[in-house]
């Protein structure tokens, strides 16, 4: 990317139509009140779905799904994370979705896939 | 094929044992599968062993309708012989069997015992031949028997119904275009 | 009659024509080809043109209704017409309505005519097939839910699309009783006429007549041919059937998988339907290069060898016995060995076995390479030069076998080694008045001797046959793998190799324009040879003997022609291979690797044609594909070889043998006076007068002949059916 490059991408950020949020205030706030929204729908969801985990268990669980973007921060990116979560809570509160997909947001059996050959050779049979 | 068949049947008393087909499949250079069809899509290769009598009696309309009728005669085979029709007697000497039109309805009702024609039969008749050929003797002399009384072969009781006059020659009823 | 109408009609038989490919009349049949009347006639003069539906179409003189009506895209229903057979004409679902005709017209048996209108749709031939489709279904028990045709049955499919809706048959004749399976038989005599045409097995007929005509052999025989299976797939109702397949499955059920067979060197190509990860039977597949729509018994029925006998686990041997083990350790355990016997040159080698995979082939070459040896041998012996193709291929390929007009077979039988190819050859003695010398076949065959020296004599012109030979316009010699086993294989090869190239000189002087015939030919016997022949390995396992190496890998041979007494007392050998046969037994680690029908593969057929089998299920166990067991090793070893997924090895294959990728493609052969150089090449060994002994002579051992055939149950019927003595 030359400078010149560099300068037009510059422009292109500052002169880019907002998504939701003007400032990384707004941007701040709606974070927040997704978190704080979720915080809140917790208990309800262990009950609904009766899923065998503690509440403080769930909530150090959506701490580190939030803790994974941390370092984002263009405010467009952050908008759509932010509506992305919104869009899962509502579907969680609603019931719309089942016990499986809230507990594949611990995917606690699932151990990461190997990537070089001996590690899959020795894992299994893939094709 | 089937003269060698029909042959190789006489040779070996009436029916056609399996060997034979073989023998003659062998003999015309056929595969043995063409043999077994010829032999079984006919009905007159009998492929179960027969008795030395194969009596085979007519029953179709022109017998039943002639002179006595076929039932009576069917009836007169069944009770001297023992047996059903298609049923060998345990001796195998005498086999019996229904069979199609054998050509002779003027002399209706007749049977035929292995090549002969009995015709013209009363029950009598069969009675006596049957017998005959149990005891062993010499059977009766084969052709009309006395149904219509003892005629020479199969003419007109009366007088001659055809042939009265003699022949037309040629160009008998013929167009007279050609 | 709207030719619209026609539309979803062709459309369903289209379908159904796909679905089931022996319904398919002329090859081209699913193409809706309308001919543009004014060019075509203008270019073919002596073609007829016959109207189908009111559309022209431009037929060769000698069709039938049939063909052309499938030329313009119409098919017609048929039972008793196949193309492969001659025909017959007896079933009468075929009746078409043709202009100006009273009657409808059989468009299996009538050819065509200059200006012949037919319909095909019309009421007079829907009236045909819907009376003809009544008397069918009148004599058919109602076995659709028992019989295995069901979902594949031409009886079913040709019924609901020609059939009548309703039906006025009050069956008053039931009694209650099940009766054989021959009852569903329509008797359209399929196979009796391929028992007889291509089989050349003359066992089934027809018996008796009319109501009472049953189809069998008439005597307690049995259908003593190594092509019997087809019947199956000739049968359009459910009476022949596969025994081992009967009541297994429905065929809606079953996922298909092309694939190719790699039981005979001739890498017949087959469809593998399998469901829920089980292979449930293995379906021939068109190729008229290769195996038209025919496979043999052992293809159709070994597959459930793949079932038994299989190594599922790594196992190493420790304190004598072979003991189960997992991956990290067999591995490490073959891997310090490799690393040892890398030292000093020539301690590792290999030999390939008959299934062997060109991929597998190439790697464990690789690595043996990288350990300072060269020592890759095959099991079967090859005593020529392998430096040019020519010398160990079948140069006129399969089909050119069609084009010949004599046949000279020398040291093979055809009818049990490739019996498909026997196949092929029984069509040209029929048809083309192919004149063949040599075994036992099923068509008659001048028998010139058992003694290589008859060889030698053809090409002096001193035997009687050399006057016919010299004569012949297209001559072919077939020489057998089995024969170049003997010690005085190498002589074999050159004298055939000289003989041939003497009757291509003659044929060329003869008639220039047949300058691209090629004479020689080799017939082998195992799917894997010439793939590894083609990579680089020695043919026959007398290097390994030789050298004696420390560490040998057996690439599934199970042939037994390396003991443990053959090797140094230190010896470790290591099986990689399907099955627990022979080769398993002597090994000291046991790697188990996977079957055909579980690996994308590449086997190269006896002509050179490279093909490709597919991954149909899914290996048992701990079972690992072959190149990538041996990619492991490497890695292990400490030298990776350069490939972690399948195109980079295929990459590898073509680097090394580029045709090796150009699948179903074969490459032109020549070069045969520098084979004939190289075959003569000094210090070989003169004939030997013993006769030739082969050891496929009778049906009982053509079933098992390799370790999945030799595991299957179905087989081992099929050897104890065939050896009892026959009374008739």
């Amino acid at each position: 990317m030359s400078s010149t490059g560099g300068t037009l991408i510059r422009q292109a950020v500052k002169e880019a139509k907002p998504v939701f949020s003007a400032t990384s205030e707004d941007a701040r706030r709606r974070v927040l009140n997704l978190y704080r929204a979720w915080f809140r729908q917790l208990p309800y969801i262990i009950r609904e779905y009766d899923v065998p985990l503690t509440l403080p268990m769930c909530r150090r669980k959506l701490r580190e799904n939030f803790e994974k973007y941390r370092q984002v921060n263009d405010i467009r990116v952050i908008d759509l994370l932010v509506a992305k979560g919104q869009m899962e809570l509502v579907e969680t509160a609603h019931m719309w979705k089942q016990k499986t997909h809230v507990m594949d947001y611990f995917k606690q059996t699932v151990s990461p896939k190997p990537t070089d050959f001996l590690g899959k050779f020795f894992d299994g049979k893939e094709p | 094929m089937m003269p060698l068949l029909d042959l190789a049947q006489r040779q070996h008393g009436g029916w056609l044992p399996i060997s034979a087909m073989h023998c003659v499949a062998d003999m015309l250079k056929v595969p043995r599968m063409r043999v077994y069809e010829v032999a079984t899509f006919y009905t007159m290769y009998n492929r179960d062993p027969i008795g030395k009598y194969h009596v085979q009696i007519c029953t179709t309309t022109p017998c039943m309708l002639g002179g006595c009728g076929s039932g009576p005669i069917l009836d007169t085979c069944k009770r001297v012989l023992g047996l059903k029709p298609g049923q060998t007697d345990s001796e195998r000497l005498f086999t019996l069997s229904e069979v199609e039109c054998l050509g002779a309805c003027v002399n209706a009702p007749m049977v035929q015992i292995n090549d002969d024609y009995y015709e013209d039969l009363t029950p009598e008749d069969t009675e006596a031949i049957l017998m005959a050929l149990k005891r062993g003797e010499k059977p009766p002399k084969p052709g009309p028997q006395s149904g219509q009384d003892w005629r020479h072969c199969c003419e007109p009781k009366g007088s001659l119904t055809s042939l009265t006059e003699p022949p037309k020659g040629p160009g008998f009823k013929v167009l007279p275009e050609l | 009659i709207n030719p619209q109408h026609l539309q979803p009609v062709a459309a369903m038989l289209g379908r159904i024509a796909s679905a089931r490919r022996l319904m398919a009349g002329a090859a081209s049949a699913r193409v809706r080809a309308f001919s543009a009347p004014a060019a075509a006639s203008a270019a073919a003069s002596n073609k007829i043109e016959v109207f189908v539906d009111g559309n022209p179409v431009q037929c060769d003189p000698g069709m039938t209704v049939l063909q052309a009506c499938a030329l313009a895209g119409v098919e017609i229903p048929r039972f008793c017409y196949h193309e492969r057979l001659s025909i017959a004409g007896n079933c009468r679902m075929c009746l078409v309505e043709v202009e100006k005709s009273i009657k409808p017209v059989a468009s299996c048996a009538m050819p065509v005519m200059k200006g012949m209108r037919v319909k095909t749709d019309s009421p007079m031939t829907r009236k045909a097939r819907e009376g003809v489709m009544e008397f069918l279904l009148v004599n058919h028990p109602l076995d659709c839910p028992i019989c295995d045709q069901g979902g594949e049955c031409d009886l079913q499919d040709q019924s609901m699309v020609f059939g009548s809706d309703r039906s006025r048959f009050t069956d008053n004749l039931h009694d209650g009783k099940r009766a054989t399976i021959m009852t569903r038989c329509i008797h359209c005599t399929r196979c009796v006429r391929f028992a007889s045409e291509v089989a050349g097995v003359e066992d089934l007929g027809t018996t008796g007549r009319g109501n009472d005509m049953q189809i069998g052999t008439y005597v307690e025989k049995l259908f003593r041919s190594e092509l019997s299976g087809n019947v199956i797939d000739l049968c359009p109702v459910g009476a022949l059937t596969s025994k081992p397949y009967s009541f297994t499955a429905r065929p809606w059920e079953l996922s298909r998988v092309e694939s190719v067979d790699v039981m005979d060197a001739l890498g017949s190509n087959i469809t593998v339907s399998s469901r829920t990860n089980e292979v449930m039977r293995v379906i021939p597949r068109l190729h008229d290069g290769i195996n038209e729509e025919w496979i043999s018994d052992k293809t159709r029925f070994a597959y459930d060898g793949l079932k038994r006998q299989r190594l599922v686990a790594p196992m190493l041997r420790r304190s004598g016995n072979l003991t189960d083990s997992d991956w990290p350790d067999a591995l490490h355990e073959v891997a310090r060995r490799l690393s040892a016997s890398r030292e000093s040159p020539d301690q590792t080698a290999v030999l390939a076995g008959p299934f062997a995979d060109a991929e597998s082939l190439t790697a464990l070459k690789d690595l043996v390479n990288a350990a300072q040896s060269e020592l890759v041998c095959t099991e079967e012996a090859f005593p020529g030069c392998t430096d040019l193709r020519s010398a160990y291929l079948m140069n006129s390929r399969i089909a050119g076998v069609e084009d010949a007009d004599l046949v000279l077979l020398v040291g093979t039988n055809p009818r049990y080694e490739a019996p498909v190819l026997n196949a092929r050859l029984r069509k040209c003695w029929l048809h083309n008045e192919l004149l063949v010398a040599s075994f036992d076949l099923s068509y008659t065959y001048d028998h010139l001797g058992d003694s290589p020296e008859t060889l030698l004599r053809l090409a002096d012109g001193s035997h009687p046959f050399a006057k016919t030979l010299a004569a012949a316009k297209r001559p072919l010699v077939l020489l057998g793998s089995e024969a170049l086993c003997r010690p005085d294989g190498r002589a074999l090869h050159s004298a055939a190799l000289q003989l041939s190239e003497l009757l291509r000189q003659k044929m060329k002087a003869a008639n220039p324009e047949e300058a691209d015939w090629r004479v020689f030919n080799l017939l082998h016997r195992v799917a894997s040879q010439v793939a590894a022949l083609d990579l680089g390995y020695r043919a026959g396992p007398e290097s390994i003997r030789a050298a004696k190496p420390r560490l040998l890998f057996l690439l599934g041979a199970d042939a037994g022609l390396i003991k443990r007494t053959d090797l140094a007392s230190d010896a470790y050998v290591v099986y990689i291979g399907s099955h627990g046969d022979n080769g398993a037994a002597i090994a000291d680690a046991v790697l188990p690797g996977v079957a055909f029908t579980e690996k994308n593969a590449t086997y190269v057929n006896t002509e050179g044609r490279a093909q490709q089998t597919r991954l149909a299920v899914s290996s048992p166990g701990a079972a690992r594909e072959d190149w990538k067991i041996v990619r492991a090793l490497s890695e292990l070893a400490g030298a990776p070889l350069p490939y972690d997924n399948l195109n980079q090895v295929r990459a590898r294959m073509a680097q090394i043998a580029p045709h090796l990728t150009r699948y179903d493609s074969v490459e032109e052969a020549n070069y045969f006076s520098q084979c004939l150089q190289l075959a003569k090449s000094p210090g070989d060994a003169k004939l030997d007068a013993a006769p030739i002994r082969l050891s496929l002579m009778d049906l009982p051992d053509f079933y098992m002949t390799d370790a999945i055939s030799r595991s299957s149950l179905t087989m081992a019927k099929c050897v104890q059916a065939a050896s009892k003595p026959t009374k008739y």
